[in-house]
């Protein structure tokens, strides 16, 4: 009867403590999962513009007879670059006319509207540095 | 190279020359995925150039231009030619518009998951965000009369000084006050930050440059708002030492990053060295009460009522201890200093000092009781001079631009002066920092 009694409470015990462990368990369980509660945030973007596609001038037959002009914008060495450019052509492609000119304006990005008016009149194609 | 594109683009589309733009090819990746398609003519034929090209003799030029391009293989000059003579593509003569996206309005995951995801995204500093919850921006938006829907402005990754003739470079991405509201929650600021920050949002002007110099942005801050929302103009003002001086500027970058596309490496973000000050930019709130002169915003014609912020872009701001010509002494020679110290700052962005109070004080009692007759002095004296030890280290400028026998200085309006930070000992700091445009804080309430 004893022995029936100890194992009825060693049970109940038994019962109880697994009733425990399980509602450490959850609560570790719960709070371990706390963070992974899902929630909705808001976009912290721009709204970039639509690209316009603009058309490329078409291209020379060839460059014979051609006048090209190169065009510095202003960046250290573009001098010596186009300067060995314009003697290549002199070199090897004499029936080619290549123009240096420097683009004013006061910075690279500046505009140029007397030069780009030269341009549309006298130059068939443009070689501009640099960019670097 | 972002403007040679845009004149290159130009010169095809308007004037209907063909063009080669010349450009190193480290900025291949930047100009083709980027800059042609930004310009609306991702075929332009760039020839990519074996870099750097500065620094190179002339032989060494000579034999470059008939060497390969990196990226194309193809002799250099050979191919100039062939960018000019071979017929146009299908591809190449496409027409029409090309829609770009944001991306979606919201995100929804574990905070642990969002963190990374905005990290791996581009939308952060690097650092961790304050997550921009929607109740999070809404008691945000409580810091501005404004909609949330409206426009405040538009960004790029490069701006062009106000009143310049320039081609543009970078697209413009457009956002509204709820964007820079959620850029604000991101950087941690209070809905009472949010005036500031929209005001300087409304200028378009961003927080990070993409100029190869990493060049740092700057904010001076006056009037009644200094208080009202607790900007530090006292020991550290330029340090992290206030909720409001910590977030302002970084709300300022974070919007920039994610409104206006900048900070990007390699794209809208080229600067060769980097600059710590990119974190938060150089906060300056100005210690009215404690300057012995009118101060900035008032000089700049606003009311002494009146909020302003006023935008700065440079090289940045660093002690004058710093100089050779600082030295401790007894007696302190302050504005002979100076004259020396900004008589050696580069003319791009002028001379600014940011003197604490103290200095400032013993600056008025030489004799300079306005800013206006220091600058003055400043410009005289440092122009009698002459010439300065780094003259032969500096490239040659264009002839005639600049006096014969002398190195250009800043004077006059390229010299600013702001006092702030505090009264514990006699310190002051110095850079090249150019004032930009000064917003009225007040309207953005």
């Amino acid at each position: 009867m004893k022995k029936c009694i100890f194992l009825i409470i060693l049970a109940i015990l038994s019962l109880n403590l697994l009733i425990c462990l399980s509602v450490l368990d959850h609560q570790v369980q719960a709070k371990g999962n706390a963070g992974e509660d899902k929630i909705t945030v808001l976009s912290p973007k721009g709204q970039p513009p639509p690209i316009q596609l603009k058309p490329m001038a078409p291209r020379l037959d060839t460059l014979d007879g051609k006048t090209v002009y190169l065009i510095n914008d202003g960046y250290l060495g573009t001098d010596i670059l186009l300067g060995e450019m314009q003697a290549w052509f002199k070199a090897n492609m004499p029936e080619v006319t290549a123009v240096y000119k420097m683009k004013g304006g006061g910075g690279f990005t500046a505009e140029d509207p007397v030069l780009w008016a030269e341009i549309e009149e006298k130059a068939d194609a443009v070689v501009m540095g640099m960019g670097h | 190279m972002a403007a040679v594109v845009g004149h290159c683009v130009n010169i095809e589309s308007k004037l209907g020359v063909p063009t080669v733009p010349l450009i190193t090819s480290e900025f291949y990746e930047q100009v083709k995925t980027h800059h042609t398609i930004q310009k609306g003519m991702p075929g332009l034929r760039v020839t990519y150039l074996i870099p750097p090209v500065w620094g190179k003799t002339a032989e060494q030029i000579r034999d470059d231009i008939v060497g390969n391009s990196p990226p194309t293989g193809k002799m250099i000059m050979r191919e100039i030619v062939e960018n000019l003579t071979k017929p146009l593509t299908a591809e190449e003569k496409k027409t029409g518009i090309i829609e770009q996206s944001s991306g979606p309005a919201s995100f929804t995951d574990t905070t642990d998951h969002l963190q990374q995801m905005f990290l791996e995204n581009r939308m952060t500093d690097y650092m961790p965000i304050i997550l921009p919850t929607e109740e999070r921006v809404a008691e945000m938006l409580k810091g501005t009369s404004h909609d949330p829907d409206e426009v405040v402005g538009k960004m790029a990754a490069h701006t062009a000084m106000p009143g310049d003739n320039n081609v543009e470079v970078f697209e413009h991405w457009f956002y509204t006050v709820r964007t820079v509201a959620i850029n604000a929650v991101m950087a941690g600021a209070r809905p009472e930050y949010l005036p500031v920050i929209l005001a300087v949002a409304s200028t378009g002007k961003e927080g990070i440059s993409v100029s190869d110099n990493s060049f740092t942005e700057g904010l001076i801050i006056n009037g009644p708002i200094r208080d009202e929302i607790g900007l530090n103009y006292g020991i550290g003002a330029l340090g992290p030492f206030s909720q409001a001086n910590s977030t302002i500027g970084r709300a300022w970058n974070l919007l920039s990053i994610n409104a206006g596309n900048c900070g990007r490496v390699g794209t809208t973000y080229m600067g060769v060295i980097g600059n710590p000050m990119n974190w938060n930019n150089v906060i300056m709130a100005e210690n009215e009460e404690a300057s012995p002169w009118k101060p900035f915003h008032v000089r700049r014609g606003f009311k002494p009522s009146d909020s302003v912020v006023t935008l700065c872009e440079g090289w940045g701001i660093l002690s004058a201890k710093n100089s050779r010509y600082s030295v401790w002494a007894r007696e302190m020679d302050f504005s002979g200093t100076l004259k020396k110290i900004v008589a050696d700052q580069d003319m791009l962005f002028g001379a600014m000092a940011v003197l604490s109070p103290p200095v400032a004080n013993y600056i008025r009692d030489e004799g300079f009781d306005t800013v206006e007759k220091l600058v003055q002095f400043l410009s005289e004296s440092a122009g009698g001079q002459g010439g300065f030890p780094q003259a032969k280290e500096m490239p040659p400028f264009p002839k005639g631009k600049l006096p014969q026998g002398k190195m250009p200085f800043p004077r006059g309006p390229q010299i600013n002066i702001v006092v702030t930070g505090g009264a514990n000992n006699n310190y002051w700091s110095y850079g090249g920092m150019a004032p930009r445009q000064s917003v009225l804080i007040d309207d953005w309430r």
